[in-house]
């Protein structure tokens, strides 16, 4: 994926300008962490990319052809999940595989890999609301998974969970990502989940965003949350977002002069 | 629980025939103008059993559910599909408000004469009025769930691929609005089911619930006037009983959303 130039603006009044001038390239099979202070544009970016959102100025390519609506070979996870509550586990699952017609047994097998593979095996006959907000967020994992995308885009899904669930989970989908080699695009608000989990980290300003940085993260996994070259590398993007943090702060006061 | 919610119904039915049997032997005394209880389950026998001059009654319900069903099903049709348009359509909904509250208001037994003019006495006649009164809460509630669907239902499944909206309307829009379609349904048959006995009064056919009160009028039978109007009751609540099972499977995937 390739964004040039990305600009965005939400008509209002006053209109705001969301994205101004993101440059950001995305590789195969990577897993890229998009990190920025709150209310930067981090899921107007990821909503761009998803097609869920036009943008006002600039492109935004897919594979070399622009993105222009939403399509299955980028789907979106969202931070809420948003499963479907009249599907169990399993029909949630199936969703994608039904819309590109997979014959129902194999449609069935292959969402139960899925299931398998977020470790839901068990309560794949389980409605959503049944669930844990841990397996809720496995659950959507699957079934953006089935889909069987070349991108997925994450939206903070592991914001909502407790400190634990969420380490936890931050493991587990570095396994997942492993297994499927698949390319991730995930936004955070958490350094230290990028600096877990990203091959390279973007760092975005504040509003307007841009990209300010970008930081590869050159460390074997499975990353140790105490090394010092992991807190070194976190203590460096920590820096640089807290210049964005107190530039977006003073966005909202008045000015003095 | 149960069983002392069972207990406390009984109770409950059991004191409403004393003091109607009370009031009779008590106060009114002259079976042209009320019949007790306990005649008027003699006779809800006999109409039963056919035990009852011309009256049969297994037959009347038959006719009824008969009209309920030519009506109610067109209604279910009717206002499921214009309330599927008008959820979806702005323009749709602006356009078709000012006839459908319009014409809502209109009672059913209004439309009586005119039912019988177009269709003449005929059970697509009685059907009609029930139609008119079974549409119009299918029609609201199903538009009221198309519209406030939430976007983010479908900003998921057009991720996954849905991108026909055609396909959103059949996988997400409909099984996301069916608590509120169902809710139209079971209100529109309460409705509809009321409906029977107007569109029954002018005759469609010799036999129907509504059709024997209008006859056992003619000769001040109370007891037969009223043992019809216990079998519209109890059908009644059997239809009601009967869709909230339906509703209970359909939507066995609200359990524990909603407390009911």
């Amino acid at each position: 994926m390739r964004v040039r130039g990305l600009k965005k603006v939400f008509e209002g009044s006053p209109p705001v300008v969301a994205l101004d001038g993101v440059d950001l390239d995305v590789f195969e099979g990577e897993l890229l962490c998009i990190v920025g202070p709150s209310g930067c544009g981090k899921t107007t970016l990821l909503r761009i990319l998803a097609g869920l959102e036009g943008a006002t100025e600039g492109e935004a390519l897919m594979r070399g052809r622009p993105i222009e609506g939403p399509g299955p070979d980028r789907v979106m996870v969202f931070q809420d999940y948003v499963l479907f509550p009249w599907r169990t586990v399993l029909g949630n699952v199936l969703f994608g595989l039904e819309l590109k017609g997979v014959p129902r047994r194999r449609a069935v097998e292959e969402a139960m890999k899925y299931i398998k593979l977020v470790g839901l095996e068990g309560f794949e006959r389980a409605y959503p609301h049944e669930l844990s907000t841990g397996m809720r967020q496995r659950a959507a994992l699957a079934r953006a998974l089935a889909c069987n995308p070349d991108v997925l885009l994450m939206d903070e899904p592991l914001s909502a969970l407790d400190a634990q669930t969420r380490s936890y989970m931050q493991e587990e989908l570095v396994r997942i990502w492993e297994e499927t080699k698949k390319t991730i695009v995930l936004v955070t608000h958490s350094v230290e989940e990028a600096v877990y989990l990203g091959d390279r980290i973007a760092v975005l300003t504040a509003r307007p965003a841009k990209v300010k940085s970008i930081v590869e993260v050159n460390l074997e996994r499975p990353r140790n949350r105490f090394a010092p070259e992991f807190l070194s590398l976190q203590m460096k993007v920590l820096d640089m977002l807290r210049e964005e943090v107190i530039k977006a702060l003073s966005m909202y006061k008045p000015r003095s002069s | 629980m149960k069983l002392k919610d069972f207990a406390i119904a009984a109770a409950s039915l059991l004191a409403f025939f004393s003091l109607w049997e009370a009031w009779y032997w008590l106060v009114v005394k002259n079976p042209m103008f009320l019949a007790p209880p306990s005649k008027v389950f003699k006779t809800f026998f006999d109409l039963l059993t056919g035990n009852y001059g011309p009256f049969f009654m297994p037959l009347d319900v038959l006719y009824s559910l008969f009209h309920y069903a030519v009506g109610f099903s067109v209604a279910v049709v009717v206002g499921f599909s214009i309330g599927l348009v008008t959820g979806l359509f702005k323009l749709a909904d602006r356009l078709s408000y000012p006839i459908i509250e319009l014409v809502r208001p209109i009672p059913p037994i209004a439309w009586i004469p005119l039912a019988i003019i177009m269709l003449g006495l005929t059970h697509q006649a009685a059907g009609f009025i029930i139609f008119i009164g079974g549409v119009f809460p299918v029609l609201l509630n199903t538009r009221h769930g198309v519209a406030s669907i939430e976007v983010k239902y479908l900003e998921a499944a057009m991720t996954l691929g849905a991108t026909r909206r055609l396909t959103l309307i059949r996988r997400v829009v409909i099984p996301a609005a069916l608590p509120s379609i169902m809710t139209g349904i079971r209100v529109g048959s309460g409705v509809a089911w009321m409906c029977v006995v107007a569109a029954e009064l002018f005759g469609v056919a010799p036999y129907g619930l509504g059709y024997q009160i209008e006859i056992a009028k003619l000769y001040f039978l109370l007891d037969v006037i009223i043992a019809y109007m216990l079998a519209i009751g109890i059908l009644g609540f059997a239809l009601d009983v009967l869709y909230r099972a339906i509703e209970g499977k359909v939507l066995a995937w609200r359990a524990g959303l909603v407390v009911s």
